[in-house]
């Protein structure tokens, strides 16, 4: 297997992982109202968009995302 | 006033108002919250100026990477698989981020220090990814063309945040096992915590204009 498929495997994995948890962290924060609490909350859901854009990376949907 | 505010936010406590300690405490902590959500501001005006002149220089060449007559060859595209790769590991230590200071609100110092260890490493283990990336890309160098001098500008830039992320999240960890914060006053973790969630959503911006666009 090439090395550009491990790592998107890896990366498929990891995004799909990270994107459970960042939703559980999000959801945790999602009754606090503080300003930090609500910062939080926008970083929180565009990290977990990052993870959508992984998965589509590693799907090549995208239009270059499946160029190595 | 029976009470004094300390460098980092603590409040040296004579144990006679504790109310008034309270009150002198989150004054305190809100305007200095205001004051870092507003540094973020800047650094979110900072990565837009260099972000929005990328994509002009994108959109005043045909070809994206350029190609000739604008260099000699055509440059390739970059290691997509790679970077994806290398982004979950970033994201990654934003998530381990947010529990380690949840897990410092809950008083479980054990999951905490677990946290912030895999909090860093994950963060130095990114920076070695880019390090790699940088050894390795064929796109002609910081001052070869204008595709070479936007990506390792911006990405330089946000690698630099990340160096500094990892020695504030050092320097937070070394605070608490010095027991500089208490369960009730976090003030520089909520900081570090927010610093590094920003770095973090910067690299989903650069990861799509590099390598997905």
């Amino acid at each position: 297997m090439e090395l550009a498929n491990i790592e998107k495997i890896v990366a498929f994995v990891g995004a799909l992982v990270v994107f459970f948890f960042a939703c559980v962290g999000l959801r945790g924060e999602w009754h606090k109202t503080g300003l930090d609490d609500n910062v939080t909350k926008l970083l929180l859901g565009l990290m977990a968009f990052g993870c959508v854009l992984v998965v589509l990376a590693c799907f090549g949907v995208l239009p270059h995302g499946g160029a190595a | 006033m029976a009470a004094s505010i300390t460098a980092h936010g603590g409040v040296h406590d004579d144990g006679h108002d504790h109310g008034h300690d309270e009150i002198i405490y989150q004054e305190t902590r809100d305007m200095r919250l205001m004051g870092f959500v507003l540094f973020l501001g800047t650094d979110v005006v900072l990565f837009s100026s260099y972000i929005f002149a990328y994509i002009y220089l994108r959109n005043s060449i045909p070809m994206w990477p350029p190609g000739p007559p604008v260099v000699p060859a055509q440059l390739p595209r970059l290691d997509t698989a790679f970077a994806a790769f290398n982004s979950v590991v970033l994201f990654g230590s934003g998530v381990t981020m947010h529990y380690a200071l949840e897990h410092w609100k809950h008083a479980n110092r054990g999951r905490f220090n677990l946290f912030m260890a895999l909090t860093i490493i994950l963060g130095l283990g990114f920076l070695g990814g880019q390090a790699y990336e940088y050894a390795h890309a064929q796109i002609g160098g910081w001052n070869g063309n204008t595709f070479g001098a936007s990506f390792f500008t911006l990405t330089g830039m946000h690698g630099i945040h990340v160096f500094i992320g990892v020695c504030f999240l050092i320097a937070l960890w070394i605070q608490t096992r010095a027991g500089v914060y208490t369960q009730q006053r976090f003030f520089g973790l909520t900081a570090g915590t927010l610093y590094w969630h920003f770095v973090d959503v910067i690299w989903v911006v650069l990861f799509f204009l590099f390598y997905l666009w």
